[in-house]
């Protein structure tokens, strides 16, 4: 009886490790509806995308445009100074039948596009961001370091 | 007795993780928040269409920010958080002694030109170096048309940080750092008959 406590307390435990580490960046979400009657509707805890850029082929990400690596230092200080900034909204453009706001809410990267075809709502945790960035910035500076080039 | 002594701790172990972790969340915000506060000045740019309230830009920018991303930027000209200029060529006129003799200067208009198509104004006052441009050529052919308004209002400490560096080179880092030094103020108003342009500076993270 007792060692099936023990196995018990053990086995819940695990789950409750895994359960908060997968979930301690907080969850991805990205919704599109359009007018065709298309839904797409994901919610990914954000641990997972990391550790999902580890299984992808590097030669993946050398197909990036040279202007996309350009941008990654711009993102790095843009993913770490973004947490100084919750709640903040950066911009909004409305005119007649579409509205785009970017803003801060609470530690995620808020973007909702709404037009007459669709409605588009991504939530991104800045941890994921960061470890996205961090991530693309490793592999960019191996190539650099890399006197062979990169492995395409 | 002794199994339930063992796992005593363990459980005080998850428990305390567990309560101790909005503790921990809550001092982070409240760091973040003092921290907040000493990066709150914000740069503010609102574009609207007088006659149609559905057409509507609002960009609000924070200056640390800007300060931290601009000398990551490296494209074309833009290098560092500086600007290159091409061909920098004043006619043999030496730059940083105009801005010098400018900054030291009274109080008063430098240059005024009006015309049947526009009146420039070019003045410094209290510590602002001011351009004021009416386009009137659009009013002259359409009597219901309003003349567009420009007014550039710079700190002149502003003028003086975007050019301190190189001669053929604008500081927008040191430029920014100067703004985010000055108080609340109003840098740009753009009025015509299609639209209005605002940019201005204050503490705010949302514009009004």
């Amino acid at each position: 009886m007792i060692l099936a406590a023990k196995v018990a307390l053990a086995f819940t435990g695990t789950i409750a490790a895994a359960g908060m580490y997968t979930f301690h960046d907080g969850i991805a979400q990205v919704q599109v509806d359009d007018n065709h009657g298309t839904h797409v509707h994901i919610w990914a805890p954000a641990a997972i995308v990391p550790i999902a850029m580890h299984v992808v082929p590097k030669r993946e990400f050398h197909k990036f445009p040279h202007e996309a690596q350009q941008a990654i230092p711009i993102l790095r200080v843009l993913a770490k100074e973004l947490a100084n900034y919750p709640n903040s909204e950066f911009v909004e453009v409305r005119d007649s039948d579409t509205h785009v706001r970017v803003r801060m809410v609470g530690s995620k990267v808020v973007v909702d596009v709404t037009d007459p075809e669709n409605k588009v709502h991504v939530a991104c945790p800045l941890a994921m961001l960061q470890d996205v960035v961090d991530s693309l910035n490793d592999l960019k500076e191996n190539d650099d370091s890399d006197p062979a080039g990169p492995t395409v | 007795m002794y199994d339930r002594i063992r796992r005593i701790p363990a459980v005080a172990l998850i428990a305390g993780a567990l309560a101790l972790m909005p503790i921990s969340g809550s001092a982070q915000n409240s760091a973040k928040s003092s921290d907040t506060a000493s990066r709150d000045r914000w740069l503010h740019v609102r574009v609207e269409n007088p006659d149609s309230k559905d057409e509507l830009v609002r960009v609000n920018i924070p200056l640390d920010l800007a300060e931290k991303i601009l000398p990551t930027i490296d494209k074309d000209n833009f290098h560092n958080g500086h600007i290159k200029i091409d061909h920098f060529d004043c006619n043999g006129v030496d730059f940083p002694a105009l801005l010098s003799a400018v900054r030291d200067a009274k109080d008063g208009e430098f240059v005024t030109v009006q015309s049947k198509e526009q009146d420039v104004r070019v003045a410094k006052q209290g510590n602002y170096f001011l351009v004021h441009v009416v386009d009137k050529e659009k009013s002259s052919k359409d009597k219901d048309a309003k003349p567009s308004r420009v007014e550039v209002r710079i700190p002149m400490k502003v003028v003086d940080a975007l050019f301190s560096g190189k001669k053929d080179e604008v500081d927008l880092v040191a430029g920014l750092h100067a703004l985010a030094l000055q108080g609340d103020t109003e840098l740009v108003s753009v009025k015509d008959h299609e639209q209005t342009v605002r940019v201005w500076l204050d503490s705010k993270n949302v514009s009004d």
